[in-house]
């Protein structure tokens, strides 16, 4: 079994940077880094200085992801040596404890922390994941929407509030958090996109309105977004189809529709390899799943 | 009037030759799962292993004869009770289908939470969807904790419609050929890394030079499956 740097050809520096690329970008790519990481720390630990440690870290959440326990205790113990009263450190045994799913062993732990240190939210968004891992979402709900009343500024527990909304199928609240992150985040097109997509779902003709707008909103931070731009044609279609519209309201998005179509169709010729069945659309309209989708979501 | 085995009165509407054979599938109503479909659930349920998947089941078999699933669309991992992109999905598979001589015949699903397979509103939405076009439709869940090597029962738990409503089906009418043969293609396409490959929905959509349908892999897949086998 070759190493990593005999397959890819890399030093050890090249292997240490890629590693912080990973950790800074919050990618989630676990086989990756544990194949570099483990390695790294095997063979170079003591040329990394300082940036072991948290190298330790990374490689320990990514284990814990792979279901390598055996590489995520040995490096639990590195930093336990290390640090041995640390709120930081503790926190990852906890994450061990949960990926073993005993999950009143991790709450003791993060219970004790917050004793400690009642504003680590790194903390008490552990004990939130721990909910959604039993799968209470209702609970998870409840605390998140309690954490965010204490830290209303942060962007990953509302988009983490939105999500859970969205699979809960409220889809009035999950708008309602990702308005939240429009406000804060004005230039990010997925949010913008997201918001639409929720907006279409919870359908009525004042929805689909709002939902092209924020359709060509994200397209307009983005032009390479491909969901906005499908979003932006269906929306626009189904306004123009539906018997409430004026004739003008209908003649624009006509317009917006096909000009929406031209834009697919020129993305697919330029980049795509795939013969794109956009022409079937008109017709689809008053397909069976159209009306599906129209209807109020269930509960 | 025929009288089967139960006791039953049957009004007879085949020819007695063939009694035995097609008689007995129609009134288990076998479902029969090809080893292409099975495997690219399995890889796109391991691709997204924190996310719910879903996809769409297909057949090439004539609609009225034995029912068997001869392929499958993965669909999202991302917001899978969001209309948009799901009716999106749904016509382009759809129009997709027509063009080669399939048609939409179940929808899978497999659930974030490993330990609950049941299924989703959003499922039962789907699936009462396809079963409006299509009478045996079915519904497939994927049950995440069978997903381990060296499992040997299918992680997968079908739905038909009876009643009116979703219903379970009996493990024994779903038919799963050359079931050793099924696992070991899908653990050479992982260690080839070929699982990769897989696009779903959702894929193409971030990178639109990918190929939703899959022609690469279902090549390798069909590759794998054994000559003597013709229809796995």
């Amino acid at each position: 079994m070759s190493s990593i740097s005999e397959l890819y050809d890399v030093c050890w520096e090249e292997m240490r940077d890629k590693l912080r690329k990973w950790r800074e970008e919050n990618y989630r790519n676990s086989e990756q880094i544990v194949d570099v990481g483990e390695e790294l720390i095997n063979e170079h630990a003591s040329k990394l200085g300082d940036d072991v440690w948290i190298i330790y870290e990374q490689v320990m959440i990514a284990a814990l992801d792979c279901s390598r326990d055996d590489l995520a205790w040995s490096c639990l113990q590195e930093l336990k040596r290390q640090f041995p009263d640390s709120h930081r450190v503790k926190r990852l045994a906890g994450m061990r404890l949960e990926a073993l799913e005993r999950y009143e062993d991790a709450n003791k732990l993060y219970d004790s922390i917050l004793q400690d240190d009642p504003t680590n939210t790194v903390t008490r968004k552990r004990k939130i994941s721990i909910l959604q891992a039993q799968g209470k979402s209702s609970e998870a709900i409840r605390e998140l929407n309690e954490y965010l009343e204490q830290f209303v500024g942060d962007q990953e527990a509302w988009h983490e509030l939105s999500e859970l909304y969205i699979n809960e199928h409220d889809y009035a609240k999950a708008a309602f958090c990702l308005e939240e992150l429009m406000m804060t985040n004005p230039h990010n097109h997925l949010y913008c996109e997201q918001y639409a997509e929720v907006k279409y779902t919870q359908g009525g003709l004042e929805n689909l309105e709002l939902a092209r707008k924020y359709f060509a909103q994200a397209l307009k931070l983005n032009n390479r977004n491909m969901r906005a731009l499908f979003g932006l044609y269906m929306s626009a279609s189904h306004i123009a189809a539906s018997p409430k519209v004026s004739a003008k309201v209908k003649k624009d998005n006509v317009k917006y529709a096909a000009w929406a179509t031209s834009q697919i169709s020129r993305a697919y010729q330029v980049r795509g390899t795939q013969e794109c069945t956009l022409g079937v659309f008109p017709v689809r309209l008053e397909d069976s799943c159209h009306t599906l989708l129209m209807e109020p979501p269930l509960l | 009037m025929l009288e089967d085995d139960s006791g039953v009165t049957k009004k007879r509407t085949l020819p007695l030759s063939s009694l035995s054979v097609s008689f007995r599938s129609h009134e288990m109503g076998e479902v029969e799962l090809s080893c292409l479909a099975y495997a690219k659930m399995y890889l796109h349920a391991s691709q997204f292993p924190r996310c719910s998947v879903n996809g769409l089941l297909l057949s090439s078999s004539p609609a009225g004869g034995a029912v068997c699933i001869t392929d499958c669309v993965p669909l999202l991992h991302t917001h899978l009770s969001l209309a948009p992109i799901t009716q999106l999905a749904l016509t382009q598979v759809d129009a997709w289908c027509s063009q080669t001589h399939q048609r939409i015949m179940g929808y899978y699903q497999a659930n974030a939470c490993v330990s609950d397979s049941s299924p989703t509103p959003c499922a039962l939405k789907i699936a009462e969807k396809i079963f409006e076009q299509c009478n045996n439709a079915v519904l497939l869940m994927i049950d995440g904790e069978k997903m381990f090597p060296g499992c040997r029962v299918p992680p997968i738990v079908m739905y038909e419609r009876k009643d009116a409503r979703w219903a379970l089906k009996d493990k024994h009418t779903i038919m799963l050929r050359q079931w050793e043969e099924t696992c070991s293609i899908v653990n050479q396409l992982f260690s080839s890394g070929d699982q990769a490959l897989l696009v779903d929905f959702d894929s193409h959509l971030d990178d639109i030079t990918k190929d939703w349908t899959n022609q690469k892999l279902n090549a390798k897949i069909m590759e794998l499956v054994s000559p003597a086998n013709g229809n796995v």
